[in-house]
């Protein structure tokens, strides 16, 4: 909603600067999104006089000028051809910037001095189009700035209203609130409508069939009217509305409209069929509105009908079978009160969003129906020559009766916070033109809503007024007392908390990617057609293809996280997400969301520097991770199991991950193909956990076990292995070989090559003897160190080197 | 005898100041005072020395020793000095050489704000509770009082999964299965991820929320003034300037947009404060009686405040990102900056 200074002081007298206004009104929630000076900038732009328009010597299109400005006169060279010796017009003077960044210097054009500029209306910004340079009425001052002079000067100011204030959707409507702020009275237009010929009745008749979408409707006639352009104070007004001037009547509609706040509606009388108005719902037909586009009616829409058909959709927008055309001469004038629920439904459905339904929509003010017509029709009869018929007519089977809500004093100062005395309770509603019954024994308020207020139902919201009135600056700051309120930490955040730190400690860095995918996705992961996270959550009204599907794995999102990076040189990566997936259950109306962490790496494993070594990281630098990961979770009883894998993973290099029997998720290096999906050259090693799993076998507790004060004790042992053997099965195998005394197993050497037989691979491992009760001998060891070599040649075929 | 010893002395102190390393001292601390020393050929003299005199040249040879003793000690630590001045004066690096620096992991800057935002008002007794994100529009919408057809939902545009089923456009709906769930005094913030249609250069249709409510018996606006004018100046510092306006919410009453002065320009106008000297930061209300019907909660016995502001946002304003796009692009340059 635009409203400016000038027009509101139309209504209410204030003295408050346009910055103070500004400052009050958002300060009374009607929040001031743009506040804009009209002619700021321009005050060098004068009324001026034209002494003489001479030919221009050396040029036929142009004049030269000799211009009277209340002082010294100027010469000036001007293109334009609407003016003569004896008019007033806009000078801009040497040193003015007009709008668009133009300044104004002084020049010589083709020979000819010229020292300033004569401006057109556009020029000065106050139209969007202009013919010629502006000629001035001769009562204007010369010399005098023009804006002023011409009263142009104002300020506009661009309100972000909230839905619930349909009643500032009109220049009345906020003046109304600058009354309660300085304490004036609101000057409500009363409109005297000149009446003349043949009543109303004799000549058309209202009907409305569907009174609960329609309650109301009013009508007036005014026949003979001139169509032409709107007066230039009419037009301006518009225009600093941001609305543009169509023709006399329309204008008036939409001045009245912006005004009073109230729709109405402009019919071309001739062009009803039968002359007469039924106000119903048509069933389904085709309609087209005066914007030209054919509209679906459904059952439920409203529309004002003639003798034949629609010629309106009711609050929404007229016909163009009834539209006021150059020619009309009788105007069949419209105020009516429509159901907010049935406009707001056909406007939505539709698309059709305007001027009229937004306030439809929002709760127009049924007892503004007669004050808009009348104030139209004596606008029309003055600015369009229009006579208007004797009376009204007024459809109005039911009247619409004011609400009562009642409020306590005791209730509006727990909320607030406040001391307030019934007077000042009462005071400050009445202040807004509710209506106040006092109750001094039960210190309370009977309050006569009126229906420009439709917001205002129950007692909250008549003390959210109350704070409003008194300002909420106005409301002491206090602390909440009460009891502690004791709220225990999910496991689940416990847990993500924890893994993110983790994470971050092992020098991953988090992204954020956005929960919907495209359901391509699925197929660069090369996931197969009957896997199940191909079963997913999909966006009814998606933004794009791209963000269609809530996903079901991370995973794609993060490979698209590395190609991004790797095309910006950012080499070396270790990135992970933990966030939710999003799976489909059947037989529920919401999915599971687990959540998942996910993590990928590529490049090198320290960063390029003078001293560090510079290889590429492999699987077992995201298993080191993996693992810390699972020991921080306090996950135990890992196993990794080649038996089972993802397809977007190398068969070769991938494993599942299990706590027990319970698979907590995958880990490997990307297969070749889905790199090649991503547009990624070089090698990407990821892992996948179900947190949901992890929080499912953590032990959830650190369990300390007691250290030893007595000597460690270490044999190296180097044993050709088959290949196929496994370090688990290696480490299980001296793990199970009973050795009470051995304290750790590190296997820190795996050789192939030289010495070493084909098929065959070396492995050495590092085992650490103590006790916790004494110092072990040579003999001790030897022997427990002894069965752990026999262990490893009987069961895997072992051959010490 | 007591010349040989006095010369001893002599000639070992001028041994003594002469040894030029810690080694050639020791050769002289042998020479001298060794078993097989000259100290000790001397002392086998003593037995050819009368009884008066034995006391008187024993006497003297200890405090020969003795002195000899002390005088290779202060050399040592004088040689000792020396060498350790040595090798520290043969011993440089080039510091200027860049660290051996171990790969750090950074946090996203929307969960460091979420980790900051929650710890201040953790420590004002707030717990923490989350809620799905796929979402009924039962708790999303209609509990928050925002019924079908309401112009208020045109203030949010809606994700839809099905009919009844939204991502949820704000981290409301965790209120209302909060308070179901429990029963008053509840303190609550739930952060959370949200969903809106909408993307352009300050919009995008993923973004993050804390929302936070109290329900208790004599909850009043007041209340609300302090704990948002506290969380303010603890986050972004104290003295900064906080005001309350009037707004509106469907499911608060009286509702208050909160601005705090702008703390790009300190309040004097710039470009993010669009001139105003305020900046938008939280909305936030009294809990209508309409959502505490809809959770049974008795709205003449308890009365609450709910608030909830925009993580992005406030990321931005905290660590002067200029670009919403940057939090989901994911760009290590980008991301290594909040290590």
């Amino acid at each position: 909603m635009v409203v400016t200074y000038n027009w509101l002081k139309e209504f209410v007298d204030f003295d408050l600067s346009p910055e103070d206004l500004s400052h009050r009104l958002t300060m009374a929630g009607l929040e001031v999104d743009a506040m804009d000076k009209l002619g700021e900038g321009l005050e060098s732009v004068i009324v001026a006089r034209l002494i003489s328009v001479d030919p221009h010597p050396d040029a036929d299109r142009l004049t030269v000028c000799q211009v009277d400005t209340g002082g010294e006169p100027v010469q000036i060279v001007c293109g334009a051809t609407n003016h003569k010796s004896g008019d007033y017009v806009a000078l801009a003077q040497v040193g003015t910037v007009l709008p668009g960044d133009f300044k104004i210097k002084k020049s010589k054009i083709r020979g000819q001095l010229s020292q300033g500029m004569l401006c057109s209306e556009k020029e000065l910004g106050l139209a969007d189009e202009s013919e010629g340079i502006m000629i001035l009425s001769q009562d204007l001052p010369v010399g005098k700035p023009f804006f002023d002079a011409a009263g142009l000067s104002d300020i506009r100011y661009e309100l972000g209203l909230t839905p619930n204030r349909a009643d500032c959707l009109s220049v009345v409507g906020v003046a109304r609130e600058v009354a309660a702020m300085v304490g004036q009275p609101l000057r409500v237009p009363q409109p005297v409508v000149p009446e003349e010929g043949d009543a109303i009745e004799n000549q058309t008749s209202v009907e409305i069939v569907d009174s609960e979408k329609g309650p109301r409707y009013m009508a007036r006639l005014i026949k003979d009217v001139k169509i032409g352009p709107s007066p230039q104070w009419l037009v301006r007004r518009l225009d600093s509305v941001g609305v543009r001037s169509i023709n006399n009547v329309v204008d008036i509609t939409n001045y009245v409209m912006m005004e009073l706040g109230h729709p109405l509606h402009a019919f071309d009388f001739n062009l009803l069929n039968d002359r007469k108005i039924i106000v119903k719902c048509p069933g389904k037909s085709a309609f087209t509105t005066l914007d030209g586009q054919e509209q679906q009616l459904l059952e439920s829409d409203l529309a004002i009908c003639d003798g034949k058909g629609p010629v309106a959709l009711a609050g929404i927008m007229g016909g163009e079978n009834s539209e006021i055309q150059p020619d009309t001469t009788d105007v069949l004038l419209e105020s009516a009160f429509f159901d907010p629920l049935t406009i707001r439904r056909t406007s939505k459905r539709l698309g059709l969003h305007t001027e009229s339904s937004h306030r439809f929509e929002r709760g127009a003010d049924v007892e503004m129906v007669p004050v808009a017509l009348d104030r139209a029709a004596a606008l029309m009869a003055e600015l369009a020559s229009g006579v208007v018929a004797k009376g009204v007519i007024d459809a109005y089977p039911q009247t619409i009766s004011r609400r009562q809500v009642p409020i306590t004093l005791a209730k509006t100062n727990a909320i607030l916070g406040l001391e307030l005395s019934l007077e000042q309770v009462s005071d400050m509603l009445a202040s807004i033109g509710l209506g106040v019954n006092k109750d001094e024994a039960e210190a309370a308020l009977s309050v006569d809503i009126p229906a420009f207020r439709p917001d205002l139902e129950r007692e909250i919201d008549l003390i959210e007024e109350v704070a409003r009135l008194n300002g909420y600056d106005n409301i002491p700051v206090t602390m909440p007392s009460g009891e502690a309120v004791d709220l225990p930490v999910p496991v689940h955040q416990k847990m993500v908390k924890r893994l993110r730190d983790e994470m971050v400690a092992l020098g991953f860095s988090e992204v954020v990617n956005y929960s919907f995918i495209s359901p391509s996705a699925y197929d660069r992961i090369n996931l197969a057609a009957d896997d199940s996270r191909r079963k997913n959550v999909a966006v009814l009204n998606p933004l794009t293809e791209e963000q269609s599907v809530m996903r079901t794995s991370l995973l794609p999102s993060l490979l698209e996280n590395i190609s991004h990076n790797l095309a910006y040189r950012s080499l070396d990566l270790s990135l992970f997400e933990l966030r939710p997936v999003f799976r489909v259950v059947e037989g529920e109306e919401l999915p599971y969301e687990p959540t998942f962490l996910s993590a990928a790496i590529c490049g090198r494993r320290e960063p390029l520097g003078w001293s560090q070594q510079s290889e590429a990281v492999d699987f077992y630098d995201l298993k080191g991770a993996v693992e810390s990961i699972l020991d921080a979770a306090l996950v135990k009883k890992l196993t990794w199991q080649t038996d089972e894998s993802e397809p977007y993973l190398h068969p070769g290099k991938s494993c599942a991950i299990y706590s027990g029997k319970v698979c907590l998720g995958t880990l490997g290096e990307v297969h070749p193909k889905v790199l090649d999906a991503y547009d990624i050259g070089e090698p990407v090693y990821v892992f996948e956990l179900n947190i949901e799993r992890l929080i499912e076998t953590t032990t959830g507790q650190i369990k300390f076990s007691p250290i030893s004060r007595f000597p460690d004790v270490y044999r190296d042992s180097a044993f050709l292995l088959d290949e196929g053997v496994s370090a688990e099965q290696i480490l299980a195998t001296v793990r199970g070989a009973k050795g009470k005394l051995v304290e750790s197993v590190v296997l820190f050497d795996v050789y192939r090559g030289k010495g070493v037989p084909e098929g065959k691979k070396s492995i050495a491992f590092r085992v650490q003897y103590r006790s916790p009760e004494r110092t072990l001998t040579d003999e001790e060891i030897n022997k427990a160190h002894g069965r752990i070599v026999k262990v490893m040649e009987k069961q895997l075929g072992a051959q010490l080197r | 005898m007591k010349q040989r010893l006095e010369d001893l002395l002599a000639s070992g102190r001028e041994s003594i100041s002469a040894a030029g390393y810690e080694s050639e001292l020791q050769d002289v601390r042998v020479r001298l005072l060794g078993k097989k020393g000259e100290l000790t050929a001397i002392m086998k003299g003593m037995g050819q020395l009368t009884a008066e005199e034995r006391p008187v040249i024993g006497a003297l040879a200890n405090k020969v020793k003795e002195e000899i003793e002390s005088l290779i000690a202060d050399r040592q630590s004088v040689l000792k000095e020396a060498a350790i001045e040595g090798r520290l004066q043969s011993e440089t690096i080039d510091v200027t050489l860049p660290g051996r620096r171990v790969k750090s992991g950074s946090k996203h800057p929307i969960t460091l704000v979420t980790e900051e935002v929650t710890a201040i008002f953790a420590s004002l007794g707030f717990g923490v509770e989350e809620g799905p994100e796929v979402e009924k529009d039962f708790y999303n919408f209609e509990a928050l009082n925002i019924p079908k057809d309401h112009p208020a939902r045109d203030m949010q545009d809606t994700f839809y999964i099905g009919d009844e089923t939204v991502l949820r456009t704000h981290t409301s709906p965790v209120q209302i299965r909060t308070m179901l769930k429990y029963e008053p005094p509840v303190r609550v913030i739930a952060p959370g991820t949200v969903y809106r249609r909408d993307s352009d250069l300050t919009h995008s249709p993923m973004f993050h929320q804390v929302e936070g409510f109290l329900v208790d018996r004599d909850i009043t606006f007041g209340d609300l003034k302090g704990i948002l004018t506290t969380f303010i100046n603890r986050y972004f510092g104290e003295g900064i300037g906080v005001r309350f306006r009037p707004s509106f919410f469907p499911f608060t009453e009286p509702s208050a947009e909160v601005d705090m002065q702008c703390v790009i320009c300190g309040g004097s106008g710039c470009r993010v404060c669009k001139n105003s000297g305020w900046l938008e930061i939280l909305g936030s209300g009294m809990i209508d009686p309409e959502v505490f019907r809809s959770v049974e909660y008795d709205s003449d016995k308890y009365s609450g405040f709910a608030f909830g502001m925009g993580l992005e946002r406030i990321a931005m304003l905290k660590y002067g990102v200029n670009d919403l796009r940057l939090f989901f692009e994911n760009d290590y340059r980008f991301l290594s900056q909040f290590a």
